[in-house]
């Protein structure tokens, strides 16, 4: 029995279906996140686990108990909102104490816990301020404090960085993990930022268009994604269309087409066949770019159309055939700098590759 | 000379911007001052004038009198008395009536139900205030329809009634039915306004419906609240036609006294001495109310 279960749970508005079929598990203390593009139902989703929202079919339990039914505030989850929701007309001390003095708890109790709350998230000295007078990553503080200080089962968490700017971004994501961390607290995080999403996670559920298309740790989502959506969506990646040629366990030959056939990897929870259409997805960093001419045969050969400096390294696009491929490459002073219209080789771990059905 | 961050002179720009505003605003500010700051003005100086009946321009000559007799009357003062009263009163039921619609209203979500209530709330407003408070009467009054129910039923002898207007009460009646609309409008756009998950994370945090409204539902809807009441107030102090008709100039008003000095005896610095103090009165409603709106939470209003 996993903590939280979702069985078979639709959600329909009006004629909109907003999630169909939705069947996953989310263990203790894991932090689990819902990632897809926007409109995909991730917080349609986090809403009926929330109680605002009832499913329209299925079934959701916590700890095996069915709670599908229960008014929000009997269900000990906490909410972290994409605007934080703080209360305007309290200050920060009385915003943290709500959920406290809605428990009853004594007066002297609430105060050693709002204290403590206030010093795990760093804001101690600011019970007196105002919603207005906190900055976007301050605010997120308050609202991670006043729920994590009523200790719920469960935190959810809504789009909580995209009201940032980018480098406050970067800061909060670790420290949101820090903290979910020391606590141990099963989180459901939701966002459409595929790298928060790996960075973050110890599992991942993809979804588009109200379905869950896989669900897996960071690595195997992007290593091992079951459809071309997901490769697509997670990270950048090259998608060279191909056809099984031969198999052998895990390993097998794809044909790439104009007389290119290279060795790659299929995935365990790929379902596949010889003679199947498939994607061969390259990572842009597995490539290995070399001028032509230098002996071994290549994967794949082709010219360079343009590079892009960005610093820590240069990406290159490469016209191979009938492909259309973008290498990164670290920039290195050892590694040949290419110039547009070079002829170029290039090889990459055939372990590296990932068949995509 | 100003100039901005890359050096250049902005002064032109800028002050040709603030010309622009000025031209922008000036037709309502011309307006303002025919309509309002001169007549209210003159008013205002003339009650310093002597009383001197059918005497209606200002003159140079200055005197408190106006001012003495209205505050060493019992009657004035306790007209004065009575209007706030009134006032306070007709804010409070309105309020208390008005809070519900405006919910029901601010949550209905279907489009169609939405245009629905705000018409049924609009259409009171469509109708003369005269015409409104006469169909009151006929409800209301001594041969209206709740008197003949309860002589009908045998609640009250034949020829008798109980008395349901020409008093304060049916003042209050007439009053609540004229605000009603602005309390409701006004309540409606604010508590729209209220980010619906503030409710959700106070339900989350462990409220029951009831006390996340009580606790967080209702403290963001305080603005409407105030301002509302406001409305309401100033509305109901102020009004002359509805104390005349429902209170058959039996409840003494401060506008009524007014429209008594002025159209009836020609005393037209006195009436404005009592109009400069009714002003008074209303300005120091909206003193309490930024007093209000600025304690609570240091500014939500
Ligand atoms: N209250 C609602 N009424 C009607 N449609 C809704 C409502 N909430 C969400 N939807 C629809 O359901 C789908 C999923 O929405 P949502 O869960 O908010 O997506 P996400 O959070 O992944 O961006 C969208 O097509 C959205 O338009
Ligand atoms: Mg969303």
């Amino acid at each position: 029995m996993s903590f939280v279960e979702f069985h078979r749970v639709s959600k329909t508005f009006g004629k909109t279906v907003a999630v169909e079929e939705l069947n996953f598990a989310v263990e203790q203390g894991e932090f689990f996140s819902l990632l897809g593009p926007s409109g995909c139902g991730k917080t349609t989703t986090l809403r009926m686990l929330a109680g605002f929202l009832t499913p329209t079919t299925g079934r959701i339990k916590v700890h095996g108990r069915d709670i599908t039914d229960l008014p929000p505030e009997a269900r000990g989850i906490g909410i972290v909102f994409q605007n934080y929701a703080i209360f305007p007309h309290m200050n920060v001390y009385d915003n943290i104490a709500f959920g406290l003095i809605e428990r009853g708890e004594k007066k002297a109790e609430i105060r050693r816990k709002v204290g403590e709350a206030l010093e795990q998230v760093g804001l101690a000295g600011y019970e007196s301020r105002f919603e207005r007078e906190l900055s976007g990553g301050q605010k997120q503080r308050v609202a991670l404090a006043r729920v994590l200080v009523v200790e719920p089962e469960i935190l959810l968490l809504d789009e909580p960085l995209s009201a940032l700017d980018k480098k406050m971004r970067e800061e909060m994501k670790y420290w949101i993990k820090d903290i979910q961390k020391s606590v141990g607290i099963s989180t459901i995080y939701v966002t459409h930022d595929q790298s928060e999403a790996l960075t973050m996670s110890d599992r991942i559920a993809v979804m588009n268009a109200g379905r869950m298309l896989q669900i897996g740790t960071p690595v195997e989502i992007y290593e091992n994604p079951v459809s071309r959506f997901i490769a697509e969506f997670i990270g950048d990646s090259n998608l060279l269309a191909g056809r099984i040629l031969s198999m052998d366990g895990t390993a097998c030959q794809i044909d790439l087409g104009g007389n290119a056939v290279v060795p790659s990897r299929i995935p365990s929870n790929a379902k596949v066949a010889v003679g199947d259409s498939i994607g061969l997805l390259l990572r842009p960093e597995v490539l290995r770019l070399t001028p032509s001419d230098e002996g071994e045969t290549p994967y794949l050969s082709g010219e360079v159309i343009d590079e892009i400096y960005q610093g820590s390294l240069r990406r290159y696009r490469v016209r191979a055939g009938i492909h259309e491929v973008t290498a990164e490459i670290p920039n290195r002073p050892e590694l040949a700098r290419l110039e547009p219209g070079d002829k170029v080789d290039l090889y990459w771990n055939s372990e590296s590759g990932a068949v995509v059905p | 000379m100003t100039t901005n961050r890359t050096g250049f002179p902005v002064r032109h720009y800028s002050s040709y911007r603030r010309q622009m505003k000025w031209l922008l605003v000036s037709p309502l500010l011309v307006f303002f001052l025919i309509f309002f700051v001169i007549p209210v003005g003159l008013l205002f100086a003339s009650s310093f004038n002597p009383q001197i009946i059918g005497q209606v321009g200002f003159t140079s000559e200055l005197t408190l009198d106006n001012y003495t007799r209205f505050f060493s009357r019992s009657n004035y003062m306790a007209a004065a008395g009575r209007s706030v009263l009134l006032a306070g009163v007709v804010s409070l039921i309105t309020l208390i009536i008005a809070y519900p619609m405006a919910f029901v209203i601010a949550k209905t979500e279907h489009p169609g139900r939405n245009t629905f209530l705000l018409i049924i709330v609009l259409a009171a407003m469509q109708l003369d205030m005269v015409i409104r408070l006469y169909g009151m009467m006929v409800i209301l009054g001594d041969n209206g329809l709740i008197n003949q129910a309860l002589r009908l039923v045998g609640l009250i002898q034949a020829e008798t009634s109980v008395r349901l207007m020409y008093n304060f009460g049916g003042v209050v009646a007439g009053l609540v039915q004229f605000a009603l609309p602005f309390m409701i409008l006004t309540l409606v756009g604010v508590i729209r306004g209220i980010d619906p998950s503030l409710e959700e994370a106070a339900r989350s945090l462990g409220a029951k419906r009831w006390r996340a409204f009580v606790r967080v539902i209702l403290p963001a809807s305080m603005p409407g609240i105030l301002a509302g009441s406001l409305l309401v107030f100033a509305l109901s102090i102020s009004s002359y036609i509805v104390p005349a008709l429902m209170g058959g100039f039996r409840v003494g008003v401060l506008p009524i006294h007014i429209f008594q000095q002025v159209a009836e005896s020609a005393r037209f610095q006195f009436g404005a001495s009592i109009a400069f103090i009714l002003f008074l009165l209303s300005a120091g409603a909206v003193l309490v109310y930024l007093h209000v709106g600025s304690r609570r939470s240091g500014g939500l209003a």
